[in-house]
């Protein structure tokens, strides 16, 4: 298959892996582990040659390479581009590197367009890199500063540009603090949903829409940088 | 007139923007439109022009920093700039302007300051909204559009210019069509050549009521510093074998390379020029025949040709012809080099003209490659003929 795989083991085995160009909704309830969800997307992602770019709206660019660092993944930095949308609030006087170029605010959609679409071209034409993982980490943080309808219109562009690429694109959204029209509204732009779920004191994940029906439900834990299925339900 | 700084569009607009005229940019999402208002900013305050800088997606002290990352400290024009702060309110944020918008999501508000500081700067100020789909997006689609009809108003009546850089998100039909069609006197579009990825990028001016415009778009490229080039993606330099077209194109270039063998070139030269805000590949061929394939082949994508002659060698000149002829199918404008001018008995352009049977209206420039002199003339010349200028 000319797609993608999550390196989500007992995920990958069920649903046979991603079709290029699919739109991704990684949705749970807040700390329940999405962040590492997300980072083992894109190591997996890294591992296998891809290229990866991250669009940070909740910490700095820095730290999003840190924590590969910190657990001592090593990653590509060549295939890795980071979009940075806090450290320029924060008033630190920082200026973009290789792999980091920093928007605005995340109110400036049009900035952080930008550097997604340079990422896109770089890997693309300079790097001759035929797979990547946009990962937008979060949605929450962008509807937080603009409306529901901005950042639909923001999504509708580059979820095109994702399929145009055959990229895949996967956008992080916190349960509970939008309301269901907001999800409803913001589903219709995805191809399928990782569902997080939080059940006395357990974890667990599935993957509704990449197949005829959704995947079982997956207990996982999470030790340091590893995610682990301990077995469907 | 207010020019824009924009290499060429001041020219497809007939020399800038008249006082009393809107303008948008009009920029597709993923390509660095915003850059153009900026430069138009930056350029007039550079002329001493008043200027008015409304900020909605960012705070002053970035925006200003932002400018610098293109070689333009606009600090140092903080007596003819004023800035709207639109931005700070609405995320909380103290504001040391004079002008600050508390209510960024209410167009009255918006529509208050921005109308009062119209008043306030001095008639043929040049007015800059940084966001225009910012605002759109927090007041609205309607209630935007109604208040850049008064805004327009307004700058006619005050007798400055206002131009707007607008994000063409997927709006609804009816804004968009407004935007391109209805409440702007110019539109220029700025987008992206796409296949999978945005590889490349245009401008051009979609209306201009005031000016004869041409449909014509030009590639361009951002520069860090330096700002919006018009880039010419290929350039064929030819000539037959020892004319100096090596030479020629590492006199131009800004950085050069080439592959050759006993001085001789057996592949290809490539350069690349940075020049008065245009910026072009240039790709240079060997002269023998048994090369002549590669002409063909660059030709097919080229935009402009240099045929580069020795003055001193007339026997070559029949051979230059030849070459020429193989590139001619293409139609592509071209500049004839008389180089080595500087060596004695070298043919002056008008023998040149006639011993080569030259027509008028085809460029002769005399050069000596080896001390970069005529090279830069014949570089505009060119471009002006590839760009629709001459």
């Amino acid at each position: 298959m000319d797609g993608y795989f999550l390196g989500l083991d007992k995920l990958d085995e069920n649903i046979k892996g991603i079709r290029a160009g699919s739109n991704i909704m990684l949705l749970g309830p807040p700390m329940s582990g999405k962040e590492t969800i997300i980072n083992n997307i894109v190591y997996n992602g890294l591992k296998e040659g891809e290229a990866a770019v991250i669009v940070t709206t909740r910490e700095p660019g820095e730290n999003v390479l840190q924590w590969f660092e910190y657990n001592n993944l090593e990653i590509p930095l060549e295939h890795i581009g980071i979009v940075d949308c806090v450290t320029k609030t924060l008033g630190v006087p920082t200026g973009d590197t290789v792999n980091i170029k920093r928007a605005s605010s995340p109110v400036d959609l049009t900035g952080i367009g930008v550097k997604i679409s340079q990422f896109l071209e770089e890997f693309w034409m300079k790097k001759n890199l035929r797979k990547t993982r946009l990962c937008i980490n979060s949605l929450s943080t962008m509807l937080m500063y603009s409306n529901i309808q901005t950042v639909f219109r923001f999504l509708h562009v580059f979820t095109g540009r994702v399929k145009a690429a055959g990229a895949i694109g996967v956008y992080l959204v916190e349960e509970g603090m939008h309301d269901d029209q907001a999800i409803a509204t913001l589903k219709q732009l995805f191809d399928g949903v990782i569902e997080v779920k939080q059940e006395n004191d357990e974890h667990f994940i599935r993957v509704v829409g990449m197949g005829l029906k959704p995947s079982p439900w997956y207990n996982y834990t999470i030790d340091g940088a590893d995610l682990i299925l301990i077995g469907g339900d | 007139m207010v020019e824009t700084g924009i290499p060429r569009l001041d020219k497809f607009l007939g020399d800038g923007i008249p006082a009393g005229k809107s303008m948008v940019y009009f920029n597709h999402p993923g390509v660095e439109g915003d850059v153009f208002g900026m430069q138009t900013l930056y350029h007039n305050l550079s002329k001493d022009i008043s200027c008015v800088y409304i900020t909605s997606s960012s705070n002053p002290g970035l925006m200003k920093d932002y400018f610098t990352e293109f070689g333009w400290s606009i600090r140092k024009f903080e007596d003819k700039l004023t800035i709207i702060d639109a931005y700070s309110s609405l995320v909380g944020d103290l504001s040391d302007e004079k002008y600050i918008v508390s209510d960024p999501e209410n167009i009255e508000n918006m529509n208050e300051i921005i109308i009062q500081v119209m008043k306030d700067v001095p008639k043929k100020s040049v007015i800059m909204v940084g966001s225009l789909s910012t605002i759109m997006d927090l007041c609205g689609e309607e209630k935007t559009l109604e208040a850049i009809k008064l805004w327009n108003k307004m700058t006619l009546m005050y007798d400055h210019v206002i131009i707007y850089n607008f994000t063409a998100w997927p709006y609804s039909k009816s804004t968009i069509h407004a935007i391109k069609d209805k409440i702007f006197n110019s539109v220029i579009t700025v987008g992206g050549i796409a296949e999978r990825v945005i590889f490349g990028q245009y401008f051009g001016v979609l209306k201009a009521d005031w000016a004869d415009h041409k449909a014509q778009s030009m590639l361009f490229r951002v520069l860090r510093p330096g700002g919006i080039k018009i880039y010419i993606p290929k350039i064929l330099v030819t000539g037959p074998f020892d004319a100096g077209k090596s030479t020629f194109v590492h006199s131009l270039s800004t950085r050069a390379i080439s592959v050759d063998r006993l001085g001789t070139t057996i592949a290809l030269d490539h350069g690349h020029i940075d020049h008065k805000g245009f910026s072009a590949d240039i790709f240079g061929t060997p002269g023998q025949e048994r090369f002549d394939p590669i002409i063909k082949m660059i030709s097919g994508e080229a935009l402009g040709i240099f045929l580069v002659v020795d003055s001193t060698a007339p026997k070559d000149f029949v051979r230059a012809k030849q070459m020429l002829e193989i590139t001619k199918g293409y139609g592509l404008p071209y500049v004839i080099i008389a180089n080595k001018q500087d060596i004695p008995g070298a043919m002056s352009v008008d023998d040149i003209r006639s011993q080569f049977n030259i027509p008028e209206d085809v460029p002769i420039i005399p050069v000596i490659a080896t001390e970069s002199k005529g090279v830069f003339e014949a570089f505009e010349l060119l471009v002006e003929k590839i760009t629709g200028g001459a």
